[in-house]
């Protein structure tokens, strides 16, 4: 007999924001204490040690200072060659090398031209500064092994979420269905299924699904949409939300600020996008209860994380090295840094953690490809054409384990002016 | 539904956050030529139907297939989500 909280199941919703690491917005929280002790312990987060050499040799640690904005522009580098250095601290591309996450510091200092603003990529929240994040994190699951499945940038991160692939791409150009792997929507839709992609407004449209934008326009909503969706119970099997990627003035006036937390845009709105998702889900009892939210960043936008990304499934790609930047191929058979993942739902124990690669017995590692496995998985029984990779990506439903849970155990986050 | 316990205050933005004069970032710029491209192909559906002379269709099938195409291209067109 299946959980209560798989038997309920019937629909999928993932917030996917932009560009920041697991340690810049959750680490901190491995830093709270209670009576003496580590309040979570079991979060892969920071010990307040970890550093990295800036260009002068000075060893810079990190930093609970993280500013909502202002502090992390120029943007950080996150492109292949730049999450390349990242990792390995500029040791070349060889036989044998291994990752040491030594250098970000450096990297940044390519962006900056300036020792002492290269040192804010170690900067970190605390946990105040991120009260619905944080809370979510601590109330539902937190994966302490969700990387992003490219070290490189947004195009090709989003792409896994889609398709289960980037089709050869680590960067951000266009890519054309070559040879399709038909995305997750696709698969839902031929199957008699329901799918649907909320972008924020057409302001901000969709990033990076172009093709899908062209031949399946009619998958697609706006975010208004989806709040109509949530109260009258017409949210389809699968959602993604993308949320609002640059700032423009309102309909009518007003302004509308970025939400998808991309440095430079400000930290506290897209707070307030998470919480306004997470609302619209919470309020409907109905949906609530049916429903399974997974909030997770695109990839870590060049912002220190101390976990080296571990080995993967390839998707049978390769990227050449004029591709990559680093005078190497890239089979696409490791992992991009880690990045924060969320898992919200009725029916998942209070304060999980998943583990990930520091718990070598137990350690589950979960990638973008795992979005469409998952999905897959639970509406198609795995009926689809896809890549090796998707097959062999963790799906994370099991985590609805438990008894639902009572309202009163259950957060709300109120925003000014609602 | 809610017990004062666990309503968490989600704090605004600091007036002046916003900034629509930001210069646009790789993503953006990216996005911006991604769409410039779908509309390009989106062109080139319209150009082939436009090329075609509807005085030269003479039968059923051929104007069906041609009422077909132009409407998938106008509703494709219309079908667009008016967003926030």
């Amino acid at each position: 007999m299946a959980p209560a909280g798989l038997d309920n199941l019937k629909h999928i919703v993932v917030l996917m924001m932009e560009n920041r690491s697991f340690d810049h917005m959750l680490g901190g929280l491995s830093l709270i204490m209670e009576n003496g002790a580590k309040k979570y312990p079991k979060i892969n987060g920071l010990t307040g040690n970890e550093s990295n050499p800036d260009t002068q040799g000075k060893v810079i640690t990190v930093q609970p200072n993280a500013k909502f904005q202002g502090q992390l522009d120029p943007d950080p580098d996150h492109h292949f060659p730049g999450v390349d250095l990242q990792i390995f601290g500029g040791v070349p591309p060889g036989p044998g090398r291994v990752g040491n996450m030594q250098g970000f510091v450096k990297d940044y200092f390519t962006q900056t031209n300036d020792v002492n603003r290269s040192h804010n990529i170690m900067s970190y929240f605390t946990a105040d500064k991120l009260p619905v994040l944080t809370t979510l994190a601590t109330q539902f699951a937190v994966f302490n092994g969700w990387f992003s499945s490219i070290p490189g940038p947004t195009i090709c991160n989003r792409a896994f979420a889609h398709y289960g692939t980037s089709f050869g791409q680590v960067g951000m150009d266009l890519f054309y269905l070559l040879d399709p792997i038909p995305s997750i929507y696709e698969r839902l839709l031929q199957a008699g299924r329901t799918a649907k992609i909320y972008y924020y407004d057409q302001q901000s449209s969709t990033m990076e699904i172009v093709n899908l934008l062209k031949n399946q326009p009619q998958i697609f909503g706006g975010f208004n949409q989806f709040l109509t969706d949530c109260q009258k119970n017409t949210l389809p099997e699968y959602s993604l939300i993308e949320p609002c990627y640059n700032d423009h003035p309102g309909p009518g006036g007003g302004e509308i600020l970025a939400s998808d937390q991309h440095p430079d845009h400000n930290v506290q709105e897209g707070e307030k996008f998470i919480a306004t998702v997470y609302n619209a889900i919470r309020t409907n009892p109905a949906i609530w209860e049916s429903t399974v939210l997974l909030i997770v960043y695109d990839e870590h936008g060049g912002i220190y994380d101390h976990v080296v990304p571990p080995v993967c499934t390839s998707d049978g790609y390769c990227a050449k090295a004029a591709e990559t930047g680093t005078g190497e191929n890239f089979n696409f058979d490791r992992l991009g840094v880690r990045v924060p993942a969320v898992l919200v739902s009725p029916y998942i124990p209070k304060g999980t953690v998943v583990p990930g690669t520091e718990d070598a017995a137990n350690g589950r590692i979960f990638e973008h490809a795992s979005i469409p496995a998952t999905v897959t998985g639970f509406f198609l029984h795995g009926d689809a054409k896809r890549t090796e990779r998707e097959k062999a990506a963790k799906s994370f439903l099991d985590l609805l384990s438990g008894p639902k849970r009572p309202d009163t155990d259950i957060p709300f986050f109120k925003l000014r002016g609602h | 539904m809610t017990t004062h316990s666990n309503v968490i205050d989600v704090p605004d933005p600091a007036p002046g956050s916003y900034n629509e004069n930001r210069i646009a970032g790789k993503l953006l710029q990216s996005q911006s030529l991604h769409l410039r491209e779908a509309l390009i192909q989106h062109l080139g559906d319209v150009v082939a139907v436009l090329t075609i002379d509807p005085r030269s269709l003479k039968t059923e099938g051929e104007v069906s297939d041609y009422i077909h195409k132009a409407t998938a291209i106008l509703h494709t067109h219309a079908s667009q989500p008016k967003g926030k």
